[in-house]
């Protein structure tokens, strides 16, 4: 078995509501992840089970390839999707107590408190109280409090939820560098461009279950569908390939979803017959395409 | 490396420290604490001040009465009105008037009202004996130094088998104290551990947390960090309670006050310590502080029944049925067992029994609390139920 994260048929029922019917998971050593699913979907479960914070009815999680312990998840750098920090605690004071938690002694938390604290953006407020913060800089303090003790493993619960464009750019930099560091991370979020744009490798979760994993390039490519885009010089001709969608174009483009067995030649050649052709694409669908073609909705 | 538990516990004593309600509570308790000593050495009371008498005199001699006035120092403020050549009426009818307490007469004869005051007589009496003894010890041609022997008074020691009232007072006094602190800081400190488990749950803190801790060691962590501050804060005002009694020097702590000492500190630890842990287990099972009364409710009668039984212990029968068994259940030990001991109505084995059953309900309550911890830390919404909360600890007492 690989290094890094791997999760098994995780299953979790709380009550009569079944949260995961068995997910499975895989972090590599120095990848990451972006791990997708609509709300209710079971991602926040599953890094809670991860972590140990929620007993798991079934499932196992393994890092390096034994059972992941209690010593191993002080070496994980965590953000929860609901923000959790004192709010009357300093920002440095914060980022070292969190520190000293993960087994950092007194003088390198600190050291390590400064440093993230200034990386993040956040150099001049660290004698600030935390509930004086915005909400957006407190999410930096939190992205500081995920890292100070140099994690192995981080799982980060929607971390760019409500940052702005900076402050994404800044995680996004941070992520890269951890996982150059060798760092193994998992993120979830909503905003699939930019998990298009970040992630190497991709698991898609739906209804407590793992529906796809795999490179971005992958799950684009085991699309049932192809796009057809066709700009026309001319006028656009009343033309259509068989069995294809004809989706409303703009800007004199005509869009058109075809299955992804359709030979992409021969439909351009016939699309050069029907009218003139200016530009032409073929292609999977793009992340958010295939997530709805796999969460079903 | 840190020890996870000392680190929770730091963090517990600094920021609530620096919170300005714990800075102004400690202030004026300790403030309290000098001023009443303080207020007692200089207020004088009604006891130290010398009853004032006004003794008549009747050709009564110089000598004879500088003997009166050193017999009466520190216990009479006599004051003499001078009736030589005066008459027998005159004399009479100044005692019959209250012009003046009695009067002396050559004789030398006291001369009364009704009754005699036996405070002056005693003085009265002395004095007149010493002077008759000196004047028959001259007679006898002793000389001056054989007379000053002769006087010099035999040094009496004293020995009391029950000890005096002083110290029975004494006691009860520091007792009284060793039952507040045992009511108000278990509830005080109790309510900081409830609230912070709450803030915690709240901010979703916990989250965090629990990704390096196990719920047991936060648990620890908080429990100890404020039982600790509990003690930091009495240590203070007691520390300046007593610094106050020493230099005022109002009254000294009786040697056998200090034999139950012992006892009052580790029962304040013991209620500290159970208490700290319930009020954290409660608090585990709300998500909003204004739960926080509802669910804190039930630790509330133990808390009084304990300060009831054990001020009518303090100033009754501190030997009684219900004395006995609130001594023995850990919820009720830490005030009543110090009271008991500094009344002296306790058997040995109760003490070691009271202490033993403090303990291991501290223990059991730990183990209860950080399993429950484990369920509850992440429940956000209603209130866990009583009938839950049972269920939960069964896994703890196997």
């Amino acid at each position: 078995m690989a290094g890094g994260l791997h999760v098994q048929g995780l299953q979790k029922r709380f009550g009569d509501v079944v949260a995961l019917r068995g997910i499975n998971l895989e972090v590599p050593t120095g990848e990451l992840v972006g791990f997708l699913g609509p709300n209710g979907a079971g991602k926040t479960t599953t890094m809670r089970g991860i972590l140990g914070l929620v007993a798991m009815d079934a499932g196992s999680v393994t890092w390096n390839g034994s059972p992941i312990t209690i010593d191993d998840r002080r070496h994980v750098g965590y953000m929860p999707q609901e923000r959790g920090l004192y709010p009357r605690m300093k920002v440095h004071e914060h980022i070292a107590y969190i520190g000293r938690l993960a087994g950092l002694d007194r003088s390198t938390a600190d050291q390590r408190a400064s440093y993230w604290a200034e990386r993040v953006g956040l150099a001049d407020r660290v004698d600030d109280l935390i509930q004086e913060l915005s909400t957006g800089n407190q999410q930096r303090v939190q992205l500081a409090v995920a890292l100070v003790h140099e994690p192995n493993l981080m799982i980060l619960d929607e971390p760019f939820a409500g940052l702005d464009p900076v402050a994404v750019a800044t995680l996004t930099d941070i992520m890269t560098e951890q996982v150059e560091r060798g760092v193994s991370v998992v993120f979830s979020s909503h905003q699939l461009d930019l998990v298009q744009d970040v992630a190497e490798q991709v698991t898609i979760v739906a209804a407590g279950e793992t529906k796809a994993t795999g490179t971005v390039t992958e799950l684009r490519n085991r699309s049932p569908k192809r796009l057809l885009e066709i700009r026309w010089a001319g006028p656009e001709p009343d033309w259509s390939p068989p069995g294809a969608n004809r989706e409303p174009g703009r800007d004199g483009v005509t869009r058109f979803v075809v299955a992804a067995e359709t030979d992409a030649s021969a439909l351009i050649a016939q699309a050069a017959t029907a009218g003139e052709v200016a530009a032409v694409s073929y292609q999977p669908p793009g992340l958010d395409e295939v997530f709805l073609e796999l969460v079903g909705a | 490396m840190t020890s996870p538990v000392r680190e929770v516990a730091w963090r517990e004593i600094v920021t609530r420290s620096r919170t300005t309600s714990f800075r102004a509570i400690t202030g004026i308790l300790v403030l309290v604490a000098i001023i009443v000593p303080v207020a007692l050495a200089l207020w004088p009371d009604d006891e130290d001040e010398l009853r004032t008498v006004t003794v008549g005199l009747v050709d009564v001699e110089q000598a004879t009465q500088q003997v009166i006035l050193a017999f009466a120092e520190g216990n009479l403020d006599i004051e003499f009105q001078e009736y030589s050549g005066s008459s027998i009426e005159v004399v009479s009818q100044a005692v019959a008037e209250g012009d003046i307490d009695v009067a002396i007469e050559p004789g030398p004869t006291i001369v009364w009202n009704k009754d005699i005051d036996f405070e002056i007589a005693v003085v009265l009496n002395n004095a007149f004996q010493q002077q008759d003894v000196l004047a028959r010890g001259r007679g006898l041609g002793l000389d001056e130094q054989d007379i000053a022997n002769l006087f010099t008074p035999l040094v009496v020691e004293e020995r009391f088998v029950e000890g005096t009232d002083e110290s029975d007072e004494v006691a009860s006094v520091v007792a009284l104290i060793g039952l507040m602190a045992a009511f108000i800081l278990p509830q005080a400190f109790g309510q900081l551990t409830l609230l912070s488990v709450v803030e915690e749950k709240s901010t979703r803190v916990v989250e965090v947390l629990l990704s390096h801790l196990r719920p047991r060691t936060l648990l620890l962590g908080k429990v100890i960090g404020l039982g600790v501050l509990a003690v930091i804060q009495l240590a203070v005002v007691v520390g300046g309670g007593i610094a106050a009694l020493l230099l005022t020097s109002t009254f000294e702590i009786p040697a056998s006050v200090w034999r139950f000492i012992p006892i009052l500190v580790i029962s304040v630890l013991g209620g500290l310590a159970i208490y700290n842990t319930l009020f954290a287990l409660l608090g585990s099972l709300i998500s909003r502080q204004e739960d926080a009364s509802q669910v804190m409710m039930p630790t509330l009668v133990p808390l009084i029944a304990g300060y009831i039984i054990g001020q009518s212990a303090i100033f009754g029968d501190a030997d009684t049925g219900i004395a006995k068994v609130l001594t023995l259940f850990p919820l009720t030990a830490p005030m009543m067992l110090p009271i008991r001991v500094a009344r002296d109505a306790i058997e040995w084995w109760e003490v070691t029994l009271s202490l033993g059953l403090l303990v291991l309900g501290v223990l059991l309550l730990i183990r209860v609390a950080g399993r429950v911890y484990e369920f509850t830390l992440l429940h956000t919404g209603a209130r866990v139920g009583w009938r839950e909360l049972i269920r939960m600890s069964r896994g703890a007492l196997d």
